[in-house]
């Protein structure tokens, strides 16, 4: 938006000048608080459609090898990489949830015996080591 | 707390092949250091927070990179201390579904109006912005999940910082008009929205979300083809996606393309199985609390943000200092910021700016004078007039949703 942007300087010049306000009572600093170039139409019969094609970066991501690590193709079907990795640290236990969520919720081809090589996997490049703490996973699909 | 901690760094090419070692880091810069060593890292402040700002998405500033596929992009939070509109190509953008249309021509696009109706309608964009009363509400549109990376003991999820949220002013037209020109039957209790993105695999549930009729039908909801006055960019929702005003953004349907009114309760997985929350106070439960009652996730909590300060910064003992901010009300308007220079010992009223409307974001600003040396914990409360204020622990559940915890930012006097 072009607004944010133009009230960019003025922003800069606030402290200076908010001194000078305080004492004459705390002005609204205006420059701060930027409308959208919204029109005030009472129709909205302006509006032009006009066709938008993007393209979407691919990830350039990837799973860390290690043992297990060929099945992450299959989480690959669906999502990239990264949303694994960001994730924090989880016991293996949560792991397995995860992968379970992926397969139940979401139909993850992922067959039965996978599960605890690929949540073996994910543990040893993210993994958390309080076996006593309740798990924190949910299974929903959020 | 500590929204504002971001540490962002150009990372020097001797920087990162010191810091280049670590398998995570390996897999986050990807498989071209060349290409990474042009990137800012943004250090969001818990356990593996480490994100890129990338800025190769279309029609999408400089964002911090939360995921590729499907995009979940968060906005940075230093972005709402310019103003209290989110700019369209800094706003936060997050899909469910990989599948996601890159092109829409506006001259085969419809939506649909069907289900339980007298006339089911199939409207081209021109009939919709002509044909229909144009209404303009601002309003923040704020992730379920916002701020969860803050969750202590940590969930699983996007692991947002405080950006996952935005501000807009919205246009388009009412839900409740495009339904009574369909008509809607007697028995009707559900509409259920979906948009142009689907799974990659069919196993996966198609991404729906239904309200309630009389919620549909309350005026306030609409369906928007502008927002700050633009077209809506294609990741966030082009042509045209529901507004919800007050309610978290999951029900905010983006590529809005059918709108079905249902006479039976929806059970698809994404209304009746997801983004479910314990039905209790700020939906906060002790972390492995079993038997909650679940009830689908729905209006938002009171939030307050700093936007000029950040922890560790350093004030000069004595000398005035204006401390700003944004807040909201969540589903009811702003009645109060309260803000603290005492750690919540006492709380003084803050100077609220211009009021765009009971659902938008509203600066807030107080004149900070430190009279002592050391350290000072600040803290900002919001408090909505129903009465709903932030709570002073942070609540918790294992979905990592609706956190409002008051705000806080530690500073040193000097």
């Amino acid at each position: 938006m072009n607004t944010s942007r133009r009230n960019i300087a003025p922003i800069r010049a606030v402290p200076v000048l908010l001194g000078i306000a305080l004492a004459a009572g705390l002005a609204w600093p205006r420059t701060t608080d930027s409308q959208p170039t919204a029109e005030k139409r009472t129709s909205g019969a302006e509006h032009r459609w006009t066709k938008v094609s993007v393209a979407l970066p691919s990830s350039e991501n990837r799973f860390p090898p290690g043992k297990g690590s060929e099945i992450t193709g299959q989480c690959l079907i669906c999502h990239s990489a990264g949303m694994v990795l960001r994730q924090p640290p989880l016991t293996l236990d949560e792991w397995v949830g995860e992968i379970n969520k992926m397969r139940n919720a979401f139909g993850a081809p992922l067959p039965a015996d996978q599960v605890a090589p690929l949540a073996k996997y994910l543990y040893a490049i993210n993994g958390r080591h309080s076996p006593g703490d309740p798990p924190t996973v949910d299974g929903q699909g959020n | 707390m500590r929204q504002s901690n971001f540490r962002s760094t150009q990372l020097s090419r001797r920087d990162l092949l010191a810091r280049v070692g670590g398998v995570g880091l390996a897999g986050l810069l990807g498989a071209s250091p060349w290409k990474a060593m042009a990137a800012t890292i943004v250090e969001l402040p818990f356990v593996n927070g480490r994100r890129e700002l990338v800025t190769n998405f279309p029609q999408k500033g400089a964002m911090l990179l939360q995921r590729t596929r499907p995009p979940l992009l968060e906005t940075p939070f230093d972005v709402f201390g310019h103003g209290v509109f989110t700019p369209n190509d800094r706003f936060y953008v997050r899909w469910h579904l990989a599948n996601i249309p890159t092109t829409i021509d506006p001259a085969t696009f419809r939506l649909d109006i069907r289900g339980h109706v007298r006339q089911p309608l199939s409207l081209t964009l021109d009939e919709l912005v002509d044909k229909f009363e144009p209404y303009e509400i601002a309003a923040v549109n704020q992730c379920s999940g916002n701020s969860r990376g803050f969750f202590e003991p940590r969930v699983a999820g996007g692991e947002w910082a405080n950006g996952a949220m935005g501000n807009a002013l919205w246009k388009g037209v009412r839900l409740k008009d495009v339904l009574d020109r369909a008509g809607v039957k007697a028995g009707a209790l559900q509409v259920r929205f979906n948009g142009l993105d689907t799974g990659v695999i069919p196993q996966t549930p198609d991404f729906m979300k239904s309200l309630a009729i009389d919620h549909a039908r309350d005026g306030e909801v609409m369906i928007a083809y502008a927002m700050n006055g633009e077209p809506l960019p294609l990741l966030n929702g082009f042509p045209v996606r529901l507004v919800v005003p007050g309610w978290y953004a999951t029900y905010w349907v983006k590529m809005l393309n059918d709108v079905e009114v249902l006479s039976a309760p929806d059970d698809n997985f994404w209304t009746a199985k997801a983004y479910t929350i314990p039905d209790t106070p700020f939906a906060n439960i002790v972390p492995g609390q079993q038997g909650v009652k679940m009830i689908p996730i729905n209006r938002m909590l009171p939030r307050s943000f700093f936007t000029n300060l950040k922890d560790g910064a350093v004030l000069k003992v004595g000398q005035a200092t204006p401390v700003r901010g944004i807040a909201f009300g969540g589903d009811a308007a702003l009645a109060q910021v309260l803000f603290s220079a005492d750690a919540g010992t006492q709380w003084q009223e803050a100077r609220l700016g211009p009021d765009h409307g009971k659902y938008s974001f509203r600066q807030w600003e107080v004149p900070l004078r430190l009279a002592s040396r050391g350290a000072h914990k600040l803290m900002v409360k919001a408090i909505n007039t129903a009465g709903s204020a932030q709570p002073d622990h942070a609540n918790w559940n294992a979905s990592g949703f609706m956190r409002n915890v008051i705000e806080s930012v530690s500073v040193q006097a000097v």
